[in-house]
């Protein structure tokens, strides 16, 4: 059976202290929620966290859905939002983790990645370096989602055409959100159309689909 | 809560829905729930043009009226299909009504470690793959909900016989999957639905071209070119002849026919394309073995099924396992080839009277179809049969006066009924079947260490070889070699018995 791998690369820099931390973690914890009574999804996810703020961790390595067990994400009160080195890292976990074809082992499904920042990346120089390498590893989709007033949505375009921005980082905007993500994973199990077209499905309508 | 209240254009009928903002996202409609819980408005996220419109019209009149007016329509309409019943029209927007789903088709339990999906609906993919049966697997379906392996067998009669209805009406279903038909292995039941998209040929043509695992080789080989290219092949009645064998091979064996060992390519998505498209091969292809699954790279939770040397697909006895070659590897690139659903629902029932109950009180399966050896074995726990087994061939009259063999076997266990389908030929057995012949006719029983037939309703029942007539509530031994005339009527079967499964006994 092919893996799906999904990577959530998602800031935990200083400006998400207090409830944008607690609503990305409820509402992360919703969409696993979710996708464990989701067949499709638990045929063939595998997941990994990468969070980026001073320090870059990863948060839990690529796991399959049904083992996937998710720490609480924590976030210090001010700091830098490194998320050129949470590309970088990312970029080295993928590399590792993705199952490349050779003629006797199958591949995995071309990989999804969510970047998540209510922020711009305080290392411009190296974020910018690092998106030819990220695109390079040729991801079925990246999706960027900027939360909030501060979040840039220029600098996200620079990485994928597809960026989200939602208004506010609150609870019930992230639990949709996460939601069109799970969504949004689970479209290989639909009936397809007979004319060609492999797209996102469309977001909850108080969310801003910048494409 | 907002209740909203719809009207269907054709019948004037009124439906009423709660809208919470929240509807369940189909693929391409969303649903909502009746105040009265009695059906579900489910409605087209995009406009739909007038030929679309045209097409629901016709189903939820004209088809809907050939079903129910038809013969075994309430079988039809409650158990084999959720048929949509109106068309409504709301805010430009077009939407259809159908009756919700059986009680039996939701999870009583769900999961066997909690009750994430206690309730859910039983989407037929629970039930496919080995993943959600695997007893290790964290999340797997509580065995109280997984049935045994003859309840498989009844679900994919259910399935081939809503296809088949809908072939007779000139229809194609279009996108059979497993995410379109509810399964219930405890009441053995299976239910076709969202079945709003089927085709009619040269008048509606397919808007989908189905889900992933269920597409026919040539649909998804030429599905890059435009829909009015002559060579394009867009889902047909053939094409539901690739799915409905796919599913059957899914729930009997728990794993797909084409997704095996061998890589077409090295980048994931042509890889995947060329497995289920131009380069499609039946995994356990007679000769070609190169698609053959490797057994060390399957994961943990794909076994035992995944393993084709283990459990290959010929445990599904000499019937299915043809009609597997035809399907798929006769038929995969050839669609004439592809067998008929009506082929599949009577292999299907001629394999069921060659099950036997295994006596492992273990196993999983509980049921497995007799090997044709001398010392059947089950092929899931590999508990080996003990002591002597009968098994009847049955043999018709010919025009000229000679018995010929009908190639068709029933096996002999302790309570298995006989009956009228087994003892007239002329009695079909299928879903038009009356009360009178769901009758037993008798049952066969080992008594005092002899295997016999008891005569229940049979009124020229006779012992050819001892040339006796056996009344009702008499019996007649089955012993190695005896023929028994189940009817003198036209259409009445002749048997002769085999007995296997002795060999310990004799050479002891």
């Amino acid at each position: 059976m092919r893996r799906l791998p999904v990577y959530f690369l998602l800031d935990t820099s200083g400006s998400m202290y207090g409830e944008p931390i607690q609503a990305l973690n409820n509402a992360l914890n919703g969409m696993l929620s979710t996708l464990r009574t989701d067949a499709q999804a638990l045929d063939s996810l595998w997941i990994s966290i990468i969070t980026f703020d001073r320090e870059v961790k990863e948060l839990v390595p690529l796991t399959e859905l049904v083992h996937f067990q998710l720490p609480e994400i924590l976030c210090p009160q001010s700091g830098p939002t490194h998320m050129g080195q949470g590309l970088e890292l990312l970029h080295e976990k993928a590399t590792a983790e993705i199952q490349k074809a050779t003629n006797e082992q199958s591949a995995d499904w071309r990989p999804l990645f969510f970047l998540f920042t209510d922020g711009k990346p305080s290392d411009l120089k190296l974020y910018r370096e690092m998106i030819p390498k990220v695109k390079a590893l040729n991801f079925a989709s990246i999706v960027a989602c900027a939360a909030g007033h501060l979040a840039d949505d220029s600098i996200l375009k620079e990485l994928t055409d597809t960026v989200v921005h939602l208004d506010t980082a609150d609870s019930s905007t992230l639990k949709q959100f996460f939601k069109w993500v799970s969504d949004t994973i689970d479209q290989g199990n639909k009936s397809m159309g007979t004319t060609e077209s492999i797209t996102l499905p469309p977001p909850p309508s108080e969310i801003h689909l910048i494409i | 809560m907002a209740v909203v209240t719809v009207e269907s254009p054709y019948t004037r009928k009124r439906y009423q829905y709660y809208d919470n903002g929240d509807p369940k996202r189909g693929g391409l409609k969303d649903v909502y729930f009746s105040v009265d819980k009695q059906y579900v408005v489910a409605i087209f996220r995009e406009a739909l043009d007038d030929n679309q419109k045209e097409r629901l019209k016709r189903i939820t009149g004209h088809y809907l009226q050939q079903i129910s007016t038809k013969e075994a329509g309430d079988y039809y309409l409650n158990e084999v299909y959720r048929w949509p019943t109106d068309v409504i029209e709301w805010k430009g927007l077009t939407g259809i009504i159908v009756p919700i789903y059986a009680q039996k088709f939701f999870f009583s339990k769900g999961y066997e470690k909690n009750d994430l999906i206690l309730g859910a609906e039983k989407n037929g993919k629970w039930f496919a793959g080995a993943k959600f049966r695997n007893p290790n697997f964290p999340l797997r379906i509580a065995s109280s909900e997984l049935g045994n392996w003859m309840s498989y067998l009844q679900i994919c009669v259910n399935l081939c016989r809503g296809v088949k209805k809908m072939h007779a009406m000139g229809l194609a279903h279009s996108d059979l999957s497993y995410n379109n038909v509810l399964v219930d292995p405890v009441s053995k039941s299976a239910c076709m639905i969202d079945l709003d998209g089927l085709v009619v040929p040269g008048l509606f043509p397919a808007e989908v071209i189905g889900t992933a695992e269920f597409i026919a080789p040539e649909v998804m080989a030429t599905k890059h070119l435009n829909k009015s290219d002559p060579n394009r092949k867009l889902p047909r009645r053939e094409t539901d002849l690739h799915s409905l064998p796919v599913l059957i091979y899914m729930y009997l064996l728990h794993r797909h026919p084409l997704l095996g060992g061998k890589v077409h390519d090295l980048d994931p998505e042509t890889d995947n394309l060329l497995a289920m498209g131009a380069h499609a091969l039946f995994i356990e292809h007679p000769t070609d073995l190169s698609n053959r699954p490797k057994v060390n790279q399957l994961s943990k939770w794909e076994q035992p099924w995944g393993d084709v040397n283990k459990l290959p697909y010929t445990l599904t006895g000499p019937y299915l396992s043809e009609l597997f070659d035809q399907a798929f590897v006769k038929g995969l690139h050839h669609p004439a080839f592809r067998p008929a659903a009506d082929i599949w629902e009577q292999a299907l029932m001629k394999t069921s009277d060659l099950l036997q109950p295994c006596s492992n009180p273990a196993c999983e399966q509980k049921w497995y179809v007799f090997d044709n050896t001398t010392q059947p074995k089950c092929p899931f726990c590999g508990q080996v049969h003990s002591g002597s087994l009968p098994v009847l061939d049955l043999y018709f009259k010919s025009a000229e006066g000679a018995y010929r063999p009908e190639q068709h076997r029933l096996m002999v266990y302790t309570n298995q009924y006989l009956f009228p389908w087994h003892v007239n030929r002329n009695i079909l057995r299928n879903e038009k079947l009356t009360a009178a012949d769901k009758v037993p006719a008798g049952y066969f029983v080992k008594h005092n260490d002899k295997w016999v037939l008891v005569n229940q309703t049979l009124t020229s029942l006779r012992d050819i070889t001892e040339q006796a007539d056996i009344p009702i509530g008499g019996f007649v031994e089955l012993s190695a070699g005896k023929k028994i005339l189940f009817s003198g009527e036209e259409g009445g079967r002749l048997a002769l018995v085999t007995i296997v499964g002795e060999q310990n006994q004799t050479t002891a």
